[in-house]
């Protein structure tokens, strides 16, 4: 009941969105929406880490979940409050009609709406009819300016994202088949909460072809490579609010999705799953620190840095063991709060200067000075240097590797992260001193109060990690990868 | 299970995947439509014959609504984006018919090498059709590659998910019915969604050929 409710919210107020008389109404709903979804995730989450999993009919709740849900919930609340700005500025610019602004905040709610839907349900049927709805509900904010450069983004996320999720529906079917095998004819095959109490006891071999059709198809959602060639482009063609969505979110989504099969497949075939996600997450993180170094494109250099994120959590998933589920859950949790701020101070950015091109955007912290001071401290977040917690899901992942033996990946991360590391900063860095020759403006407290937030989030997970969500963590461990 | 049921299953499920070679042969749109009308046909007579035969009712509706959705709906939508379009009857393929023939050969028996231990554990009724259906998704995989205009990006994907449920009817009789009803009803927005892009993309670039869709690199 608690759960439908959640999701009615967003769509309800995506009803309320198109119905609003004045562009200042669809602002304030569109946030209240935004708002209650928040209260509401804020209350469930409790219940279910203090009564243990919520079990009611179509809807799944576990610990799991919960890490997303709260990610999702917090950060698309303060992304929110920024696109009010945002939008509001672009409006006042006559870049945006006041129709563009309706059909922004009705697709928000509704992306939202299928976002929320892939982390609550328990059939994994369900979950590949809402990832597949999320790329639907979000390609029109990709094409979202109508510029010929958006609608060719547009076209290949839709086309690519629905092959890779057709391939996943056929890894769905098989295991579906596996599991009918040990239920006989059931509705509740598909249900998660009752398959991972027989996954051993499942085909093998239908897994395992399974499992690569899932890889391949989620793993098109994820970016990882080389099916990630949609993500720069639909990244860096949306609006900035909607590019910190996509890249906080959207790819924590299919990451789930991954992790859920996986844990499935891993205790069916040991060391099958884990090795695939091992090697597309090396590669994706080799392709990464490629494409940044010759990206000449400010957001574009923030997807590829996604994609390598993204590989970097596959990585610590296939090193496995109670740490490197650990470093995996911390980091996709670092990666969410400092992607998204990059992208939201990115956005400040790109605005003031009216372009995305590396070379021609200097002395930003000069010309904005609040935002380029967010910016300069997401930039060293998601490089890896500490405090920042980017640096200690790194660290986690690194120790993992070394404690499980596997000195060979934990060397290749290392080389692959510095790497990264190196390229990252050579094209930063000159963005942040000297004169652009740009009046210097003032944020207004609406973008600067998210990123605040969102800094200080990501400070405390990195500095203080404390106690009681630690072990919270190390029970997430336990469900996903414990048994290793 | 009798003969003459066996038989027409094998049937159907050989005529799906000739379907799916004879649309990688056709030089053109209207022809390319018709093909995916009669496969989705061919698939609906599949879930049918596989529900009269295993007792499964719900597969009849899944039939049915194959039928209403991709016999009737999805082909007139394509034909009428067609003619807003005005896409050019042509498929101007990028690879030729004989190279597209010889690959599509090559998927066909990877598809049964790939499927061969599976196929041995499982019941007879899913014996061709798991690698059939495997087999149809990849060749719909390569209509979409091959070929540059929008509409037939589509049409390839369409195609592919007549694989995907020649599967899901094959192997397990058939998903969870409020599952199967999700699937639909993605493919039908999707659709719906793609053709707008297309048009958008008609109307902004002055063609449907996608593969001038070139300016993001890097």
């Amino acid at each position: 009941m608690m759960v439908s409710l959640l999701l009615c919210t967003p769509l309800l107020f995506a009803l309320f969105c198109a119905l609003a008389p004045s562009n200042r109404w669809i602002g304030r709903l569109s946030l209240l929406g935004l708002g209650l979804v928040l209260i509401q995730v804020l209350d469930l989450s409790y219940g279910v880490i203090q009564n243990g999993p919520l079990d009611a009919g179509m809807w799944y709740i576990d610990d799991i979940s919960v890490i997303f849900l709260l990610l999702m919930a917090v950060i698309s609340f303060l992304v929110g409050i920024y696109a009010l700005s945002y939008i509001g500025h672009e409006l006042h610019e006559g870049v945006l009609t006041p129709r563009d602004s309706r059909f922004y905040h009705v697709f928000i709610q509704l992306f939202l709406f299928t976002m929320l839907l892939v982390l609550v349900v328990d059939s994994l049927g369900l979950m590949w009819i809402a990832i597949e709805s999320t790329t639907l509900a979000s390609a029109f904010l990709v094409g979202f300016y109508k510029k010929e450069e958006s609608l060719e983004a547009a076209w290949k996320y839709i086309m690519i994202c629905s092959v890779g999720i057709a391939l996943a529906l056929m890894g769905v079917t098989l295991m579906y088949a596996s599991s009918l095998d040990v239920f006989g004819d059931s509705s509740r095959a598909l249900d998660w909460s009752v398959l991972k109490g027989v996954a051993a006891t499942l085909d093998p071999t239908l897994l395992k072809l399974s499992f690569i059709f899932i890889i391949a198809g989620y793993g098109t959602k994820a970016g990882l490579a080389p099916m990630h060639t949609w993500l720069p482009d639909a990244h860096s063609q949306a609006p900035s609010p909607v590019s910190a969505m996509m890249s906080a979110l959207l790819l924590n989504c299919a990451m789930y999705g991954i992790i859920r099969f996986h844990v499935i497949t891993e205790a069916a075939v040991p060391g099958f799953s884990s090795s695939l996600l091992l090697g597309f997450g090396l590669v994706s993180v080799a392709v990464a620190a490629l494409f940044i170094s010759i990206t000449t494109d400010l957001k574009r250099m923030l997807a590829y840095s996604s994609i390598e994120h993204m590989g970097i959590v596959a990585i610590a998933l296939g090193i496995g063991g109670t740490w490197g589920t650990v470093g995996a859950v911390i980091h996709i949790a670092a990666h969410s709060l400092t992607k998204s701020m990059l992208f939201l101070s990115a956005g400040d950015i790109v605005q003031k200067y009216g372009t995305r091109d590396i070379a021609s955007i200097t002395g930003v912290l000069k010309s904005i000075p609040w935002s380029g001071r967010f910016f300069t401290a997401g930039c060293l977040g998601i490089v890896g240097l500490p405090p920042f917690p980017i640096f200690l899901g790194e660290a986690i992942i690194v120790y993992a590797a070394l404690q499980s033996g596997d000195f060979l990946v934990a060397a290749l991360f290392l080389v692959l992260l510095l790497m990264v590391f190196v390229a990252f900063t050579y094209r930063f860095v000159p963005m942040l001193g000297g004169d652009s020759g740009l009046e210097p403006s003032p944020s207004p407290l609406s973008r600067l109060l998210p990123m605040g937030i969102l800094l200080i989030m990501g400070l405390a997970l990195g500095l203080v990690l404390p106690g009681p969500v630690l072990e919270f963590l190390q029970d997430v461990a336990a469900q996903i990868g414990g048994v290793l | 299970m009798t003969e003459i049921m066996m038989n027409s299953l094998n049937i159907l499920a050989v005529g799906i995947l000739l379907a799916s070679l004879m649309a990688m042969t056709t030089p053109r749109m209207g022809q390319l439509i018709r093909i995916f009308t009669l496969q989705s046909l061919m698939l609906a007579g599949m879930a049918a014959l596989v529900g009269y035969q295993t007792g499964s009712e719900h597969l009849y509706i899944i039939a049915s609504i194959i039928v209403l959705l991709k016999v009737f709906i999805i082909p007139r939508f394509l034909n009428y984006s067609i003619e807003r379009i005005k896409v050019k009857r042509e498929l101007e393929p990028l690879l030729g018919i004989p190279g597209s023939l010889l690959l599509s050969a090559a998927i066909v028996v990877l598809a049964y090498f790939v499927t061969e231990p599976v196929i041995s554990l499982t019941e007879v009724i899913t014996r061709n059709c798991l690698a059939i259906s495997l087999a149809v998704t990849l060749i719909g995989l390569l209509l979409m590659i091959t070929r540059r205009k929008a509409m037939t990006e589509v049409i390839g994907l369409l195609m592919m998910e007549n694989g995907l449920f020649l599967a899901v009817i094959s192997t397990s009789h058939g998903m969870p019915l409020i599952v199967e009803m999700g699937i639909f009803f993605d493919v039908l927005v999707a659709v719906i969604i793609m053709g707008m892009f297309a048009f958008r993309i008609n109307e902004t670039f002055e063609t449907s050929d996608t593969s001038i869709l070139k300016r993001l690199r890097y």
